[in-house]
């Protein structure tokens, strides 16, 4: 049976399919759910929409290849109709934290800004480990934050903090950098937020009801995905746990440079392309392996790379669509994943 | 009797054979556990040279290295090789193809096949798969390498 504007109506008038009928005309219908998301039972959520761009991994380098895949984000973004509210960027803008790298990214975000869309940014370990995040912080401010946005609770966090390293091997602020810069750094050690920001985050949730929608922002997975390549963070345990108490939750993360997708109790959780480069699939088992990207061509600049949009309805539903320039993404997944 | 004494003759004359072709498969003395290890040695000093290539700016123009898309070696393949390769143009060599990374993605110079520096890149990246079967001519597939806990990957 074609459902029509017409007999969607009447269908719900007769079965009082309110939920239902509350996001009719939301692009989540007809959606093929590969993974079934829930909605709020009862929500206060003013539809929007947002964009999520990251892992720019800027180099310092003029008219660099990556400086042209930012760019092309920044300008789909700002072409987007309906226009997002605005967007979160999600780490690594910078390749080795150079203030030129850092100072060039600015300039390209700082274009959603002239276009009036407003930006949040946290930062990633390409970011911070040059001068321990002293210039990204004069740039951006504080590296975690919160906000409401038509009655949704936005957190970030910077989950790339790690133990010194560097003091004890004698390493100067370059070698400590490109120990890092290597996602597979034999001395960096896992990375988490800290004690300081999950004492924050207890404070920042502590008097939001168990209904509050919540959508939290971190560089990198909050489930233990591969270690070997920090596709976890430290302390996940102790965020989810803080987090448990909502009904629903939406992670969505940077990092992986990946389609990737996962669950865990109240939380939903993935991971946003990078517009610099795809990193392979680690050789552990997807705990959704349906939800993965399709091989890229390396002779191509702009594929295995993009940026996500996400319409969140009156429900709390999220609806993720990764914004690709070629043909990386699976059929199945095109119209999007539902969160 | 007469057959059982055919029999002996034959029986003898297998161990004398038998006897000669070990001999002569044993022509030189088995590789003492010294001459392993410093063999192995060699090995792992190639792979370790090709560890620090396969990390280092130095074969490109753009500041990108082979592990900004393969860390850990991940998804370069060498059991799948030789292959038809559609971005070369034809059946390429795991060689052949490291050099087209180094041309198109890295924007630096081809390195003679039969450098130190191709097969020291070689060595790792076959290192990396170690104990996988080979699959020559697959095409269909990214496979991630030995699942790695700690270190470089290798001993």
């Amino acid at each position: 049976m074609k459902i029509s504007r017409r007999n969607l109506f009447k269908l719900s008038a007769t079965a009082g399919l309110t939920a239902f009928t509350a996001s009719a005309f939301s692009p989540l219908v007809g959606l093929v759910n590969v993974a079934q998301a829930n909605p709020l039972k009862s929500s206060k959520v003013k539809p929007f929409n947002f964009a999520v761009i990251g892992d720019a991994h800027l180099y310092e380098a003029p008219n660099h290849r990556f400086d042209k895949t930012l760019e092309r984000a920044v300008s789909d973004v700002v072409k987007m109709r309906p226009k997002p509210d605005f967007v979160v960027f999600i780490g690594d803008l910078a390749n080795f934290g150079k203030k030129e790298e850092l100072l060039k990214g600015k300039k390209i975000l700082d274009r959603l800004k002239k276009a009036g869309i407003p930006y949040k940014i946290i930062p990633g370990e390409h970011d911070w480990y040059l001068d321990l995040g002293k210039f990204w912080k004069e740039l951006f401010g504080s590296p975690y934050w919160s906000f409401n946005h038509n009655g949704v609770h936005f957190i970030g966090l910077n989950s790339i903090l790690v133990e010194d390293y560097w003091t004890a091997k004698g390493m100067t602020p370059w070698e400590r950098m490109l120990a890092i810069a290597e996602l597979e750094c034999h001395v960096c050690g896992l990375w988490g937020v800290g004690e300081k920001q999950i004492r924050w985050l207890e404070k920042d949730v502590k008097n939001l009801s168990p209904d509050t929608p919540i959508v939290i922002f971190t560089h990198s997975p909050l489930w233990n995905y591969y270690p070997r390549w920090n596709f976890q963070t430290k302390d996940a345990d102790a965020i989810r746990q803080i987090l448990s108490k909502f009904e629903k939750v939406i992670a969505i993360h940077g990092h992986v440079h990946q389609v990737v997708y996962n669950r865990t109790d109240n939380m939903v959780h993935i991971g946003n392309l990078a517009t610099s480069w795809p990193w392979p699939y680690p050789p552990v088992e997807l705990p959704y392996p349906q939800i993965v990207m399709n091989r890229a061509d390396p002779g191509d600049i702009y594929d295995g790379v993009g940026f996500a949009t996400t319409y969140i309805d009156d429900t709390f539903l999220g609806l993720l669509k990764y914004k690709e320039w070629a043909d990386l993404i699976p059929k199945d997944l095109k119209n999007g994943i539902s969160l | 009797m007469k057959n059982k004494r055919y029999i002996l003759t034959g029986v003898f004359a297998l161990a004398i054979s038998s006897l000669i072709f070990v001999n002569s498969s044993l022509g030189k003395p088995p590789l003492s556990e010294e001459d392993l290890k410093l063999m192995n040695e060699e090995l792992i000093n190639l792979v370790k040279k090709g560890d620090e290539l396969w990390h280092s700016e130095k074969l490109g123009t753009n500041g990108l290295s082979c592990a900004n898309c393969h860390p850990d070696a991940a998804n370069s393949n060498p059991h799948t090789f030789p292959k038809f390769q559609e971005n070369v143009g034809k059946v390429a060599t795991l060689r052949e193809m490291i050099n087209w990374c180094i041309q198109i993605p890295l924007e630096g110079k081809t390195l003679p096949e039969d450098s130190e520096e191709m097969k020291a890149l070689e060595a790792y990246s076959i290192y990396m798969y170690r104990g996988f079967k080979l699959k020559p001519g697959d095409n269909q597939k990214a496979y991630p390498p030995v699942e790695v806990k700690e270190g470089a990957g290798y001993p």
